[in-house]
């Protein structure tokens, strides 16, 4: 990728005179721009992070106390200011706990920050909150991340108390050990067979946050060592799938917001504030106050800069990550998921293999093209197989089926039961991606809650020709890309831009290619090369397409078989490693990451619990 | 059953004085107060406390939202009142209580196995990271000691109590388990109803055979307290299933739907040929012939997604009933008449009778 490299401090003191005028969310978006001198890059970063923290620390209001909720009193704090203020505050929201692991961390979090500056009765009354409110341990892995984490440190504060004296009866030296095995077992698990919750748009804050508490307050040198490497090891797989800081292809989670405007979610706040490539979400994404507070304790390595900042060219990244703990419905309990993630400059597209693979928010594929502002930009082109059912929800949930896909509707997640939704995975879906080309098919069954297919086309695109060949031709940015639906489809409005393509059949799919305007000469260039690649879609009685890409590959892709490429049989359960590519790579089972830039190399090795930078011999 | 047999009955208490949490009573219309009147002055008589497992909390209610009213458990005393317990809690599934100590109650909740000392006051959560979301809890009340946890991936079972678990479930494939029922006559003979079937073990979870294959997920599983011969069980579309031999063969029951998720089922303690059985789209369905045929029974409740179901042991005719997001109602005349009782907008994922000490 082609980027910019300036001296900047000019920015740098620009940015510090405007810090009280104008939050970077509402300001201009920032230029992509590579820093290369690490002091510089450094400073930028706490530049940023103290604007978070002044920002927060600013909307309490004096004499309104209500205006100084827990965020509030992190920042202060974070900004040793207002202790006293803070302790009676504290006091009072104690008394009316609430939010499970999502007031865990946060009380976590003040207490930490607090250690020196709150009043006694402040901190009693923290210390009694957990005596007499129970938090949830909830039912995601973010959850568990969070409880775990908040648990383990606070009973570093009180490591000798009885169980009598916290919420779950348990001593804290029951409570440390038992919190520490989770944290154990979950970084394993992670580093052995992938993450759950993978490439989580929202979710992502909530696994780095922890890990950052824990590398800067876990007494345990181990601990404090394995939080850093864990920050490592998520934020490099963050960095690897981003364009110009934007979270690309598959996702186990996301949000009907973020799938379309790909930018606007939590993800987003951790690209501005290590990658300086993107503005940040309104509010610093919410949590990212809690992340900003102690985040001066972290440095990033700069191989993970230079991976989401510097690229040399196209690269295609695969990871291998699970599923979810599957309760029903599954004989596996974590089954693989095959991500495949090609990006550019220009674009990217990404995938995993289709299928349930994680419950209501899973998002399967996309095209992202760069924009040089991405606020209100829906910049992406995907088409889902729209699906809910109570199959899907009792494999991922422990709960009785029937009520699960009306209480999801009321639990964050309208869309879950929409015929127009383009959320969510699905069993009648298989996809297979071959550099920038992609084949989704669907053999959808007769008699399910939705017989179609649903394609999302941007109001953002700027240009959109349905071709007498079957193609549509559309281009978003500078990306060009050719989308053929392999039935019938009509066109239906949607509120907010754009139009849904519905495709009311059952043997369906979807084939993308994607290229850059700077390979062709002209837009009817592009067009003229796809409408000669050789194509041969079969529907009945499975959908089955053969397709020679842009890139001279022959795809063949039958619904309920193995993909080949150019005649060989793509097995991904055996080819797909946990990582591989040019910046990440490590083996299944492995526990150890290797994260590569030009001569720079981070090995993170969970096994030995260590760290090895090293710069590669020219 | 959902009556909970004390291992050393007869053993009188003193009622303790009032809870600290809430308190809630419902409105009633007049003929319901004037039922409750009599009912009141026969509240000496009742033998049982009356627990509810309740979310009460709604359909918006999720991990790390704000509580607005407790949810978890619930008691009442007297059938009138109830009184909240412990800590609020929107994920309790169900409950037991010490076959030697009725005060001493077993949780199943997505926390784990919660032990909650003090007639339902004091918790402590007795199981570690690795045994959570517990869906059912028995003890086995031939081996006190024992203690036997339905888990979403396989059973845990205490040997003291509940003090320490481990897992023991060699045999049994597609582990989920929503039912235990442990077989009063013989201890460690225990059935555990799971996603794919009935299992058997004869030898305290040490190993366990498929008994009955489902189609789906068994979500109840009761043995009759007339005759230890016969337990009954219900499942998720895939009906309802009679045994008369202990468990060992199992038939379809005539007359339950398979097309709709069955909830639970209870044994009438006073009269034998009488159960009852609730679900989701089935209202509620009595059988007065042993399970022979099945009337319909949810005219007067307001839904027909019923949540739980159970039968009284002290008061003749009387079943509650817990619809979906509603008030629990009771009848005194065994599903023919319905009225409300407690809570309003209340998700009941289970009521359970414990005896009086």
């Amino acid at each position: 990728m082609n980027v910019v490299r300036i001296f900047l401090w000019p920015v740098v003191a620009l940015s510090a005179a405007s810090l009280w005028a104008q939050p970077s969310f509402t300001g201009p978006a920032p230029v992509p721009t590579v820093i290369n001198d690490a002091s510089l890059r450094r400073a930028a970063f706490l530049e940023r992070r103290d604007e978070v923290v002044n920002w927060r620390a600013l909307l309490a209001k004096p004499g309104e106390p209500a205006t100084v909720g827990l965020a509030e009193i992190a920042a202060k704090l974070a900004r040793r200011e207002d202790a006293a203020l803070c302790s009676e505050r504290l006091i009072e929201l104690m008394k009316t706990p609430s939010g499970d692991m999502f007031w865990m961390f946060p009380v976590t979090c003040i207490s930490y920050l607090g250690r020196d500056q709150l009043t006694p009765a402040a901190k009693t009354a923290v210390r009694e909150a957990w005596r007499t409110y129970m938090p949830l341990r909830g039912d995601t892995e973010n959850h568990w991340v969070m409880y775990y984490m908040s648990l383990y440190l606070m009973t570093q504060l009180y490591p000798d108390d009885p169980g009598e004296s916290w919420f779950n009866g348990k001593s804290s030296v029951e409570i440390s050990r038992e919190s520490r095995a989770w944290l154990l077992d979950w970084m394993r698990i992670t580093t052995t067979i992938g993450q759950g919750e993978y490439d989580a748009t929202h979710y992502i804050g909530e696994y780095v946050i922890s890990m950052l508490f824990l590398a800067t307050w876990a007494q345990e040198p181990e601990m404090r060592q394995r939080g850093q490497m864990m920050l490592d090891y998520i934020l490099g797989d963050f960095a690897v799938d981003t364009l110009n800081g934007i979270y690309i292809g598959a996702h186990a989670r996301t949000d009907d917001r973020q799938v379309l405007e790909k930018w606007n979610g939590l993800s987003s706040f951790f690209a501005w504030l290590f990658f300086g490539n993107c503005p940040p979400p309104a509010a610093y994404g919410g949590w990212g106050i809690y992340f900003a507070v102690v985040a001066q304790n972290y440095e990033l390595p700069e191989v993970i800069y230079r991976i989401a900042t510097d690229r040399d060219g196209p690269y295609t990244q695969f990871e291998r990550k699970r599923t979810r703990h599957r309760w029903r419905n599954s004989d596996l309990r974590n089954a693989p998921v095959f991500k495949t993630t090609h990006v550019t400059a220009d674009y990217a597209i990404g995938s995993d293999q289709g299928g349930l693979l994680q419950p209501i928010q899973q998002h399967s594929w996309d095209v992202t093209w760069a924009v040089p502002d991405p606020r209100g930009v829906h910049n992406t082109i995907f088409s889902v197989q729209p699906h809910y059912s109570t199959f899907e929800l009792m494999m991922y949930f422990t709960e009785m089926p029937d009520y699960m896909p009306s209480s999801v509707t009321f639990q964050g997640k309208p869309t879950y039961t929409s015929d127009a939704k383009f959320l969510g995975g699905s069993p009648y879906e298989q996809i297979f991606q071959q550099d920038d080309a992609l084949i989704s098919l669907s053999d959808i069954p007769a008699g399910v809650n939705f017989e179609q297919i649903n394609g999302f086309f941007s109001k953002d695109l700027t240009r959109l020709e349905e071709d007498d060949s079957g193609w549509i031709f559309v281009q978003g940015g500078r990306a060009y890309i050719a989308y053929r639906p392999l039935a019938p489809y009509e066109w239906r409005p949607l509120e907010g831009g754009g139009k849904r393509l519905y495709s009311p059949h059952r043997q369906n799919g979807t084939i993308i290619q994607v290229a850059s305007e700077s390979e062709f000469g002209s837009w009817d260039e592009f067009k003229t090369k796809i409408r000669v690649l050789p194509l041969q879609i079969t529907r009945e009685p499975k959908p089955r397409v053969a397709f020679t890409t842009l890139r001279g590959k022959r795809v063949e892709f039958a619904y309920d078989a193995e993909p080949r490429v150019d005649g060989r049989t793509i097995d991904r359960a055996k080819q797909w490693k946990l990582f591989e590519g040019p910046y990440l790579n490590a083996d299944v089972g492995s526990q150890r990451l290797t994260m590569t830039h030009g001569r720079l190399r981070r090995i993170l090795d969970f096994n030995t619990v260590t760290i090895t930078n090293s710069v590669l011999p020219k | 059953m959902r009556i909970q047999t004390p291992f050393h009955p007869g053993v009188v208490v003193p009622w303790p004085i009032g809870g600290r949490l809430a308190r809630l009573r419902t409105s009633l219309p007049v003929w319901a107060v004037l039922g409750l009147a009599v009912l009141s002055g026969r509240a000496a008589e009742l033998k049982h406390d009356l627990y509810f497992c309740a979310n009460l909390s709604g359909q918006k209610q999720v991990m790390g939202s704000r509580v607005t009213v407790p949810s978890g458990l619930y008691r009442s005393s007297d059938r009138q009142n109830v009184e909240h317990l412990g800590f609020s809690h929107i994920r309790l599934f169900s409950m037991t209580h010490d076959v030697r100590d009725p005060d001493t109650l077993f949780l199943a909740t997505l926390d784990g196995v919660v032990r909650a000392k003090d007639r339902g006051r004091t918790w402590r959560i007795m199981t570690s990271w690795d045994m959570t979301e517990a869906k059912s809890i028995a003890f086995d009340p031939s081996a006190p000691e024992h203690v036997y946890a339905g888990l979403p991936d396989g059973i845990a079972v205490s040997h003291d109590r509940g003090q320490t678990w481990r897992r023991m479930q060699e045999g049994i494939r597609r582990a989920y388990t929503q039912a235990i029922a442990v077989d009063r006559t013989k201890a460690g003979r225990v059935l555990a109803g799971t996603e794919k079937g009935v299992y058997v073990t004869e030898n305290g979870a040490r190993t366990w055979t498929l008994v009955q294959p489902t189609a789906e997920t068994v979500t109840d599983l009761q043995q009759s307290p007339h005759d230890p011969r016969v337990f009954f069980m219900t499942t998720t579309k895939d009906g309802a299933f009679l045994s008369k031999n202990g468990g060992s063969k199992w038939e379809r029951v005539a007359g339950v739907p398979t097309e709709h998720t069955l909830h639970n089922v209870d044994f009438d303690p006073k009269n034998p040929n009488r159960l009852v059985v609730c679900g989701w789209g089935t209202g509620v369905l009595v059988s007065e012939d042993g399970g022979k045929t099945w009337i319909d029974r949810t005219a007067g409740l307001p839904k027909r997604e019923i949540w739980s179901v159970v039968v009284d042991p002290d008061l003749p005719d009387r079943i509650y009933a817990a619809p979906y997001l509603d008030a629990v109602h009771a009848s005194d005349d065994f599903g023919r008449t319905w009225r409300k009782l407690f809570f309003e907008q209340a998700i009941v994922f289970d009521m359970v009778f414990v005896p009086r000490k």
